[in-house]
């Protein structure tokens, strides 16, 4: 008994360090099409618990399908992909498991319009993770007042700004208590001036040791927070590298020519 | 007052008689469309569902039902199913028949109603981990509820007055105790037109009522 506690000490102290531990995603030979239009062509890709990266790239390029195949909104075709080591494809894979696993952060917010925003955000640990309403709202008040949002616990979606609107969401994926947050253009649909508090939010999280996959067209807050930086075009991977790294002297010409274009 | 032949201490007189006859018409009514929402909730549902096991038998009984006038559906089920060995009296039959029909419609409104939500609503809700069916339950159905109330509304009106129909299997709503007046005292012009002007006083409370509520559930999103 001592032993058991003991090792799990270990290895939760283990999983405090950041970055330098464990992969937590792992993609291989991944590919996905649409019809015609195949829009991963051949993915490989790891990623460390704990490790903040961000994928840039042309609209179309493949980024966001890329972070959809991870909590399988959608299928891939072929390749594999593995969560904390699992296979999510395999016959034992729990696909509502694997999703409370892995947060998502949608472009348009998908707050639902008919609750109230304390109600959005204890839903699913209600429902899927069968949680007191007690303990939820508690857990919800908590997360809420993280991304600032705490007075309005009691607004229906359509009062809030779209960046309040996007903090809530970022809150509800967070109630669900998630390993790895997926970010698909979090800021793109936003006016410019709510994307700082979105971005602050991000920030923090990131501060917390938050495994976060990012597509973004934030070059600030690529540089600032990422890791990790891959560039993707027409499916393909074409360069990962350190943001300082990528930004500065990009090896390959069509990220030199992306990079040109929007800083 | 006798204007037109409208002979009005005549209409007083039957006027219980006739809202006797209207009682039975709005509980018929109302047990059909509680019914046939039922229905229509499950047959919208499978309507578009991805497995054809469910779809395709739901886009039969639309196409059925919708193909065919409510009052061949009505005599088929009282005259027709006692060959089956299935013997309904009258307002079991009306009922029945009111249901089915009215659920092929609804079945409709349901199907627009759910395909109105916008697949986000669905991916976040997904990708919280709930399920297909925690999703509809929580998610989309109180949306698309919200939604139809309005169309559920009308199909309600429209059922209150296909419902006359069922004066053919001798149910004594309202349009068959008209009748009934109209035989016996060989007026069929006062019967009648009270009848028509009772489902008036209905009908019109009913359609400013939908309008009202649709102008109040607007949605927000």
């Amino acid at each position: 008994m001592i032993k058991e506690n003991l090792l799990r000490k270990k290895k939760s102290k283990n999983e405090e360090k950041n970055s330098n531990g464990e992969t937590i995603i792992k993609m291989t030979h991944v590919k996905k099409a649409f019809g015609d239009l195949v829009v991963l062509k051949d993915i490989n890709l790891e990623v460390k618990k704990g490790e903040v990266l961000v994928v840039l790239g042309p609209s179309g390029s493949g980024k966001s399908t890329l972070i959809r195949c991870i909590n399988r909104l959608e299928k891939i075709d072929e390749g594999e992909i593995f969560v904390e080591g699992k296979d999510i494809y395999s016959e034992d894979m729990n696909v509502h498991q694997l999703r409370t696993k892995v947060g998502m952060v949608f472009q348009q917010f998908n707050l639902f319009p008919h609750m109230r925003v304390i109600d959005n955000i204890m839903l699913s640990p209600i429902i899927v993770k069968k949680i007191s309403k007690n303990k939820a709202k508690h857990t919800a008040m908590e997360f809420l007042a993280k991304v600032g949002l705490e007075d309005k616990y009691n607004s229906y979606p359509h009062e809030l700004s779209g960046g309040q609107q996007q903090r809530v969401a970022i809150a509800r994926a967070l109630a669900m208590n998630p390993d790895v947050m997926l970010f698909d253009e979090v800021t793109s649909a936003l006016d410019p001036e709510l994307v700082k508090g979105v971005l602050e939010t991000m920030k923090e999280l990131a501060k917390m040791g938050m495994t976060m996959i990012v597509v973004t067209h934030e070059m600030g807050f690529a540089k600032e927070v990422a890791d990790r930086v891959i560039f993707m075009d027409e499916g393909y991977i074409l360069e990962e590298n350190e943001p300082k790294e990528l930004f500065e002297n990009p090896q390959n010409p069509r990220t030199k020519s992306f990079i040109s274009k929007i800083l | 007052m006798a204007g037109l032949g409208f002979e009005f201490d005549l209409f007083v007189k039957i006027l219980p008689e006739l809202l006797r006859g209207a009682s039975i018409t709005v509980q018929l009514t109302a047990f059909s469309v509680a019914i046939g929402t039922l229905i229509g909730l499950f047959m919208g549902m499978a309507r578009i569902s991805n497995y054809k096991i469910f779809s395709v038998p739901s886009a039969v009984y639309v196409e059925f039902i919708r193909g065919t006038p409510l009052l061949v559906q009505i005599m088929i089920v009282y005259y027709g199913l006692p060959a089956l060995g299935l013997n309904l009296d009258q307002y079991t039959s009306g009922i029945l028949a009111l249901s089915i029909n009215s659920g092929a419609y609804i079945a409709e409104i349901f199907k627009a109603g759910i395909k109105s939500i916008k697949k986000g609503q669905t991916e976040a809700s997904i990708s919280l981990g709930l399920n297909y069916m925690q999703t509809m339950r929580y998610v989309i159905l109180p949306q698309a509820t919200r939604n139809i109330l309005p169309a559920l509304g009308n199909e309600f009106i429209a059922l209150l007055k296909d419902s006359s129909l069922v004066s053919v299997i001798a149910i004594s709503e309202l349009l068959r105790r008209g009748m009934i007046v109209y035989s016996r005292t060989y007026d069929a012009w006062t019967p009648l037109l009270g009848v028509a002007l009772i489902y008036l006083c209905i009908t019109i409370p009913l359609s400013r009522a939908v309008q009202y509520l649709e102008k109040r559930w607007e949605i927000h999103d």
